[in-house]
């Protein structure tokens, strides 16, 4: 039971980069875009933030650009699937494989290491946390001690929730997935709108993937490991709402640092865990589909 | 009454018209091996040679591109069935890999029945491979669920679980991979091109082909397979059972993934290594939308993907680049080629008003 | 009062290239201001697809529009509303999830601060509009707790609010009770009295009359008339929305002796999730050999839901349908197959063929097993007997082409090849002629009446009364999916196109029933 405080503690950053793809990923979805590019978007920006931090000195300066890499990545991806009129999950497929692939590529190129490559330069992840907060019994330690990114995503989590609900963009953004004819008799295009959907989630999934990468100083090939996917999982368990995603994201966050924690001291086989989310959303799918044929009419 | 012309050649302009977009789209990968080797590359020149002459310069890697190139040509059948009946079939990971999986075991366990245990085997694992399609196929018939993610859902988890399996109670102590027991020796199929691995599994593959082409085009049930893609209303209408052929060719289509697993072990091998069919699914699918469900034009995009490959390596063995070049290449195609725009470029809209 | 001109339309044509349609056939139209307009005709007489055209929804490709006397190009309904042209739709274009307030004011939501949506603004703006024309909503309901008829009211405080005083209504009272018909048409007086001009799209005739100023009537394509309202009755516009007869002449039946009923349909009814009214409402008929039973009607009154039972797509609710005695109530389309189901389908494009087949692969299917040898499919077989059909049926194709490279007329004699071919007792033909010129509409008469000749039991679906008329030995009119009228024979010869016309459009209903 002593352990219960630092597996909390631990969740909460693990759970961050989740939060963050599944964030962007939730703008997608409302939408009408199912976006499966969130695990090489992640990606792109943890290799693109690391890199360009080692370069620049920066973590801010690296975190930016590694950012900005991604959403060009993001908007690359918007443009082939709106534009070039394709199957976005077939175009979202190409991005994974693409940033699988650029990654190792690049990190060859410049590092002449195609496995793991460590930074020393690079320094750890400052952690936040005035000591007056860090002193409250229980929650401080949980809550107080995280490096920025998890603050951001804190924050980011609030502006969504307001963009969503309380800007006529958000209206829009969700109009789109709802019943984009309602936009378009009005002479407004729908298609506007899912694109700057894959430009968020293009800035969230780089700022997520930078936090993965800099909390270890090091850039390890797949250190996504399937979190684009799982960011899936929170948005449909969520209930595509933001305060859902934070729930979904934070027991995903647990199940994780749980894991690490209790390695080999469960008998349950590390792989069988990994297969979870994609059993829960198939799941999860079965469960509404079936529910959706309930509801329908007669079939003709 | 129109013009008699040769029942060939009115033929070849469309489908030529037609392939066009895909040859659009493989030039713009072949483009991009050079642009990328221009970037990466100190000795492009170098690099280049290897690439595109290396799988050709000799018996070894010329068979070897060939090896790779079978269970595309399986997994590329077996979407292409798939699509030709209106459905997505995106589980290939798992279907190969558990497909191989079980060929490999049930090979051990059959062992004294010899050439009709290996076909028993081959069956049963392809069997099993047909099984995880065929329940998505199930869903979407019964639920209407998107058999698209299901069958990729699906996939993943089966790879992990076939992981753990290699990795634990099916591991061969014996060995320094990680890797299940071998098949019998009497098994494996024979070496056509030593001293490279192509064996006899490549006649196999092309005997596949002939097979899905005749399914296709010339049994009733292929017909109707057929119609219920290209018009499930229609289909229905005309008294086929379209249910039938929801799940019916998503089955088949794991079957023959779970085929091109099975022969990779009997010819190339012969046990299962974890990982070893890693992202031979998503090649398949690629080659199917290539050739665009064309069962004989299968063999070419096949055969691009390997060569593809094949380059890499050889590119990454006598030159500066890495072998993770041939991903970037293939996700450019997967950029592109679903793209309705592009794919439908050069085809006229005719109509007889 | 000057008559000034809201609206003058000149010479719009409208032809879409799929099925090279004239939709709009130079029509003229012109909107008074301060009136209300009924757009009439029957389904597909172009009258949605004129209004598109005013809301910018559709280009056209010949004509001139003008806006209060300034000629316009309309390219989007955003410079249709800033014309001050509003369009109400048939089906309605609201997100469920949204209140009144945010539906209404899409695109033009006021905000605070530049970002945030300034919702007690937005309530205040939209209840004044509701207030202003005395609707029942309040702006902060959410929309999918309305009734239809309150949310047909966002759709129009929608249009009003952006300051439109041109609004059209497509078929506004479809989905309406009759109260809430009342409520609708109070408010459009009332809009018509403050100035705005209004065009209802129907084919309800009591409530043109009950409306509008004028009415204007379309038919296939064209503009035919425009009248005051008060000056024609219903039975005028009611014939000039059906049309004169053509002359085709087909010798009709004689009654035979021996003829036995082969399909028989008893009490059905078909329901729908959602909607009030049943589809098919105890509908009975029986359908004789050697004998053209023809189902008149205007579309959406049950024609399309019958021919959906006898094709067994969709399931009956209540009933029986039988066949030679047999019970086959919704045993599913192959099982039909298999009973002898010969069905020449309304939409030819989309269930009666697979356009990127080819020919031989459209007329073999049902049937395909049985140009089998040793298994497989003999191709040269399938050839043989797909090219002697084209020629026996005068269809200008190859076997091999894709049938979507046909014309119109061309891909129904495939159809019409295959299911002639196919019939065992009975054969279903729904909509035959729509599309086809006089030469082919002839030659189809002419198959229909040679199978009835031989002794089949003909069912003919048709909107058309034309047809009905020309070929029907017997009809049975719906309306609403009711059976209320039916002729035998010489009755119906002697009867005019007007009177039946009253019966698909609901004016007169037949007392006892016929058999």
């Amino acid at each position: 039971m002593q352990f219960t405080i630092p597996i909390l503690h631990s969740a909460v950053t693990i759970m961050t980069p989740l939060l963050l793809a599944s964030m962007g990923g939730l703008f997608t979805e409302l939408s009408g875009m199912l976006n499966i590019a969130l695990e090489g978007l992640l990606l792109t920006g943890a290799f693109s933030s690391v890199v360009f931090t080692y370069y620049t000195g920066s973590m801010v300066l690296g975190t930016l650009l590694g950012i900005g890499c991604t959403m060009l990545l993001s908007a690359i991806l918007a443009s082939v699937t709106l534009n070039l009129k394709s199957n976005v999950f077939i175009t979202g497929l190409a991005v994974n494989l693409f940033a699988s692939g650029l990654t190792v590529v690049l990190s060859f190129y410049l590092f002449a290491n195609k496995g793991v490559v460590v930074f020393d330069t690079i320094a750890t992840l400052p952690l936040l946390g005035p000591p007056s907060l860090a002193k409250i019994p229980i929650l401080g330690d949980i809550f107080i001690g995280h490096s920025l990114f998890v603050y951001l995503s804190w924050l980011l989590l609030g502006l969504s929730y307001i963009v969503l609900y309380r800007t006529p963009f958000g209206f829009r953004v969700r109009a789109t997935g709802l019943h984009p004819e309602a936009l378009s008799t009005l002479g407004m295009r729908p298609d506007r709108y899912r694109f700057a959907s894959f430009l968020i989630s293009g800035f969230t999934c780089g700022l997520g993937g930078a936090l993965l990468t800099l909390n270890l100083g090091a850039f390890v090939p797949n250190i996504t490991a399937g979190k684009g996917w799982i960011a899936l999982v929170v948005i449909f368990l969520g209930n595509k709402t933001p305060i859902g995603l934070l729930i979904a994201a934070f027991i995903f966050g647990l199940a994780d640092a749980f894991s690490n924690f209790a390695q080999g001291a469960l008998n349950i086989p590390s792989d069988f865990i990994l297969a979870i989310p994609y059993l829960f959303t198939l799941l999860a799918m079965v469960g509404s589909s079936i529910y959706a044929k309930k509801k329908g009419a007669i079939e003709s | 009454m129109l013009d008699r012309k040769p029942h060939q050649s009115r033929r070849i302009l469309p489908t030529l018209r037609s392939s066009a977009g895909s040859f659009l789209i493989l030039l713009i990968a072949l483009a991009g091996v050079v642009v990328l080797s221009l970037l990466l590359s100190k000795t492009p020149a170098k690099t280049l040679r290897y690439f595109f002459l290396g799988p050709l310069q000799n018996t070894y890697y010329f068979g070897n591109m060939l090896t790779s190139a079978i269970p595309l040509i399986f997994g590329g059948l077996g979407v292409s069935l798939a699509m030709r009946s209106g459905n997505f079939n995106l589980g290939g990971e798992g279907q190969i890999y558990s497909g191989a999986l079980v060929t490999t075991l049930c090979a051990i366990y059959f062992a004294p029945l010899g050439l009709l245990g290996a076909l028993l085997a081959l069956c049963i694992g392809a069997s099993v491979a047909g099984g995880l399609a065929g329940l998505s196929g199930f869903f979407r018939m019964k639920w209407n669920t998107s058999e698209l993610i299901t069958s990729f859902l699906i996939s993943n988890a089966v790879v992990l679980v076939v992981n753990y399996l290699i990795a634990g109670p099916f591991m061969d102590p014996s060995t320094s991979l990680i890797a299940t027991r071998k098949i019998p020796d009497s098994f494996r199929l024979s070496a056509l091109l030593p001293p490279s691995n192509l064996s006899t599994a490549l006649f196999f593959a092309l005997v596949a082909v002939v097979a899905v082409h005749i399914y296709l085009y010339k049994t009733k049930s292929g017909y109707e397979l057929r119609m219920t893609g290209l018009n499930s209303r229609f289909a229905k209408y005309g008294g086929i059972n379209t249910k039938k052929f929801i799940v019916l060719p998503m089955f088949l289509s794991g079957f023959l993934y779970g085929l091109g697993g099975g022969f990779a072990i009997y010819g190339t091998y012969f046990s299962t290594i974890k990982e070893f069919s890693s992202g031979m699914g998503w090649n398949g699918l690629a080659v199917a939308l290539i050739a665009k469900s064309r069962p004989s034009a299968v063999i070419p995009a096949a055969l691009f993907f390997a060569y593809i490959e094949a380059g890499a390596r050889s590119a990454m063995l006598h030159s500066d680049v890495t072998f993770e070049i041939a991903a970037i290449v293939q996700s450019i195609i997967f950029f592109f080629i679903s793209s309705e725009v592009l794919l439908t470029l050069f085809e006229k809209k005719r109509r007889e008003l | 009062m000057p008559l000034e001109l809201a609206v003058e339309m000149r010479n719009i044509t409208k032809i879409y290239p799929e099925n090279n349609l004239r939709a709009n056939d130079e029509v003229d139209f012109l909107l008074r201001k301060g009136e209300i307009h009924c757009l009439a005709g029957e389904n597909g007489a172009g009258k949605t697809t004129l209004m598109k055209v005013l809301y910018g929804l559709e280009d056209h490709e010949g004509g001139t529009i003008r806006i209060r006397g300034n000629q316009q190009d309309i390219s989007s309904p955003l410079v249709a509303n800033r014309l001050g042209i509003g369009m109400v739709h048939q089906h309605f274009m609201l997100v469920e999830d949204f209140t009144v307030s945010q539906n209404v004011l899409m695109g033009i939501e006021p905000r605070k601060h530049g970002l945030i949506y300034d919702r007690k603004k937005a309530d205040t703006l939209v209840n004044e509009v509701i207030g202003h024309h005395h609707f029942s909503i309040e702006a902060n309901m959410l929309v999918r707790n309305l009734t239809v008829g309150q949310k047909q009211q966002v759709e129009i405080i929608k249009m009003l609010y952006r300051d439109v005083d041109i609004l059209i209504l497509d078929e506004p009272t479809a989905v309406l009770t009759e109260q809430e018909i009342e409520s609708l048409f109070s408010t459009l007086k009332q809009l018509a009295q403050k100035g705005k001009s209004l065009i209802l799209i129907t084919h309800k005739l009591q409530e043109i009359k009950a409306i509008s100023d004028r009415v204007s009537v379309m038919r296939q394509g064209k503009m035919l008339d425009t009248y005051e309202t008060e000056e024609v009755d219903e039975r005028q516009i009611s014939a000039l929305m059906m049309g004169k007869s053509i002359s085709l002449s087909i010798e009709h039946g004689k009654k035979n002796t021996e003829s036995r009923p082969v399909i028989e349909g008893r009490q059905i009814t078909v329901l729908r999730q959602g909607q009030q009214r049943p589809l098919l409402n105890a509908l009975s008929f029986t359908a004789y050999s050697g004998e053209i039973l023809g189902f008149a009607g205007v579309s959406g009154n049950g024609l399309g839901v019958l021919e959906a039972v006898l094709g067994g797509f969709i399931p009956i609710y209540d009933g029986k349908v039988l066949h030679n005695g047999e019970d086959i109530t919704n045993i599913g389309t192959a099982l039909l197959r298999k009973q002898g189901l010969a069905y020449v389908p309304s939409d030819r494009l989309k269930v009666g063929s697979a356009l990127k087949a080819s020919v031989q692969e459209n007329i073999i299917v049902g049937e395909s097993g049985s140009f089998r040898k040793n298994g497989f499919i003999d191709q040269k077989k399938v050839t043989r007997h797909t090219n002697d059909l084209l020629e026996r049926y005068s269809a200008k194709a190859t076997a091999q082409m894709p049938i979507g490279t046909l014309s119109g007329g061309n891909i129904q004699k495939v159809i019409l090849a295959r299911e002639i071919e196919r019939y065992q007792d009975y054969i279903v033909f729904s909509e035959p002629t729509w599309g086809l010129d006089i030469a082919s509409s002839q030659f189809v008469y002419e198959q229909i009446a040679s199978l009835r000749d031989k002794g089949a039991a003909v069912i003919l679906i048709s909107s058309s009364l034309d047809e009905i008329l020309t070929i029907a030995d017997r009809i049975i009119v719906l309306y609403r999916g009711t059976r209320v009228a039916s002729f035998v024979g010489d009755e119906a010869r002697n009867l005019s196109k007007e009177e039946i016309g009253e019966y698909m459009l609901g004016i007169r209903r037949q007392g006892a029933a016929h058999a």
